[in-house]
């Protein structure tokens, strides 16, 4: 009976790994790896890798910049309504990307709730690399959102309470003490959000179309290479996979690389959904 | 478990025991069904549809949107003969509001209008270009905000009012009602728009029958009233 359960469970993680593997390995051995390298020179695959990295930077800078102090202050207050507030901004987690697309058009978009406002300000945003960043902060955020909160939730309150007492002002006691022991959390949920970000396509195709060299970031790119230049297309998936897998490996060796013993990094949220 | 999944991969819509299944492009909803209503329609991109027969799928009919996957299944002796039933034409649509003020499909060109097209190799897209080429409004490329992988992409950044203006297919035009406007393209810029049907191999008697009635007063009269022009067989 006990080598039974454990042949099932041994079968069961086989299946898994199997199931999700196989696909990843598939598109390396669809094409050689000679032939990958060359098709990233493919002058689409080279525009669509410099819109998706210079988007998914800028609106990574963004993301810390706010999430940050956002975070840290949903960590330390308890209002009325904060819970509300955390589920709003968890929301785009689950939500489906064209749902993201399409709420971003109705309150960004130049017929949308800000339209007139946007305009008086003589902007347009759907079809320039602002939508895309946009659109990438939009279901990238939550990520680090989430990593943040949990990791300023476990900095230990009688620190910052005895630096305080110590006479620290509010930015040193955020800057010294709560940032450098937050750190590791931080980082995890900033290298998750990136991977995300640099992988989104649902609402930026909506928000942002697809321009080669302007708003075509790379999996726009796959999409619209899929029908002519096949290998260009799994060079790039290609590509996007060994940068994903870097960014998931920095993920696990953040916290070794640390003292800090806060293994609460988010690996659990949904993340990589189309 | 297993067979959950087994059934799930069954469930590909490809007719099963139906009478007669016709495979049709996605631009001929509304109409291939309405040919013959006791027929099983499979609606999908032309490519798709044809990379399914080659790949076993059993239908009797296939309606494409252009010449060549039927005729790659011809070479393959999977389907035989292959007749023009309608064409379409191309139109400029603008939002309902016209935010650019578009008057006549010869004002693509002017700068700053917000263009979407169709992408390259996407059959839209590629007639809309041999389109501009015919009407010497190349320049309107440089107007290009976005480039979509279908119809629906295009018209959708039209109707929700982002884009200025776009090109698709007169029947797609008209199936989007109040929520866009159209500008005709002249005659002379028309690109040749063909929509072919064949028999898939073996021929079927009820294949016939759909065929018969596809190019009758029947299915005339679908056709028409979907914006297509019908072709004399």
């Amino acid at each position: 009976m006990n080598r039974l359960f454990r042949v099932l469970l041994g079968a069961a993680l086989a299946v898994a790994v199997v199931f999700l593997a196989l696909p990843v390995l598939a598109i390396f051995l669809r094409v050689p790896p000679g032939e990958l390298v060359a098709q990233l020179g493919d002058e689409r695959a080279r525009d669509a890798l410099l819109v998706s990295l210079k988007t998914s930077l800028v609106a990574h800078a963004l993301i810390l910049l706010v999430g940050t102090p956002a975070a840290y202050l949903l960590a330390n207050r308890d209002f009325r309504g904060r819970a509300a507030v955390v589920s709003l901004l968890e929301l785009p987690l689950v939500l489906p990307p064209a749902v993201a697309g399409l709420g971003l058009l109705a309150a960004f978009g130049r017929s949308g709730l800000l339209g007139e406002q946007l305009r008086f300000l003589g902007l347009s945003i759907p079809f320039t690399q602002l939508a895309v960043v946009l659109a990438v902060c939009f279901v990238a955020s939550p990520f680090y959102l989430r990593a943040a909160l949990s990791a300023f939730e476990a900095v230990d309150p009688s620190l910052l309470g005895a630096a305080r007492t110590l006479g620290a002002g509010p930015f040193r006691v955020f800057g010294r003490v709560a940032l450098p022991l937050a750190l590791p959390g931080l980082g995890a949920g900033s290298t998750l959000a990136f991977a995300r970000g640099l992988g989104e396509f649902g609402a930026t195709i909506m928000f942002a179309g697809s321009l080669p060299g302007r708003t075509q970031t790379a999996p726009l790119a796959i999409y619209d290479a899929l029908d002519e230049d096949f290998d260009v297309a799994l060079a790039l998936g290609a590509l996007l996979v060994v940068v994903s897998l870097a960014l998931l490996l920095a993920v696990k060796l953040v916290p070794t690389w640390t003292r800090s013993s806060s293994p609460s990094t988010t690996l659990s949220a949904p993340f990589g959904s189309r | 478990m297993l067979a959950v999944l087994l059934a799930l991969a069954g469930c590909r819509g490809d007719g099963g025991d139906q009478e007669l299944v016709v495979f049709a492009a996605s631009s001929l909803t509304g109409v291939a069904d309405r040919v013959d209503p006791g027929a099983e329609v499979v609606f999908g991109g032309s490519n798709d549809l044809a990379a399914q027969i080659r790949d076993g799928a059993e239908a009797d009919v296939v309606l494409s949107a252009s010449p060549k996957p039927l005729e790659e299944l011809r070479s393959a002796q999977l389907v035989s003969g292959l007749f023009i039933f309608a064409s379409n034409r191309l139109v400029v649509v603008v939002p309902a509001a016209n935010p650019g003020g578009v008057t006549a499909a010869g004002e693509l060109t002017r700068p700053g209008l917000k263009l979407v097209l169709g992408a390259e190799g996407v059959p839209i897209g590629d007639y809309a270009r041999e389109s501009l080429q015919l009407a010497g409004l190349r320049g309107a490329l440089a107007n290009v905000v976005s480039l979509e992988e279908d119809v629906k992409g295009v018209l959708g950044k039209v109707a929700l009012g982002e884009a200025d203006a776009g090109i698709v297919y007169e029947t797609d035009a008209r199936a989007a009602g109040d929520d866009v406007r159209s500008f005709p393209v002249p005659d002379r810029y028309q690109p040749e728009i063909y929509y072919y049907a064949a028999f898939v191999l073996p021929r079927s008697e009820a294949a016939v029958r759909y065929l018969d009635r596809l190019f009758g007063v029947e299915g005339d009269a679908v056709l028409r009233a979907a914006g297509f022009v019908t072709v004399p067989p």
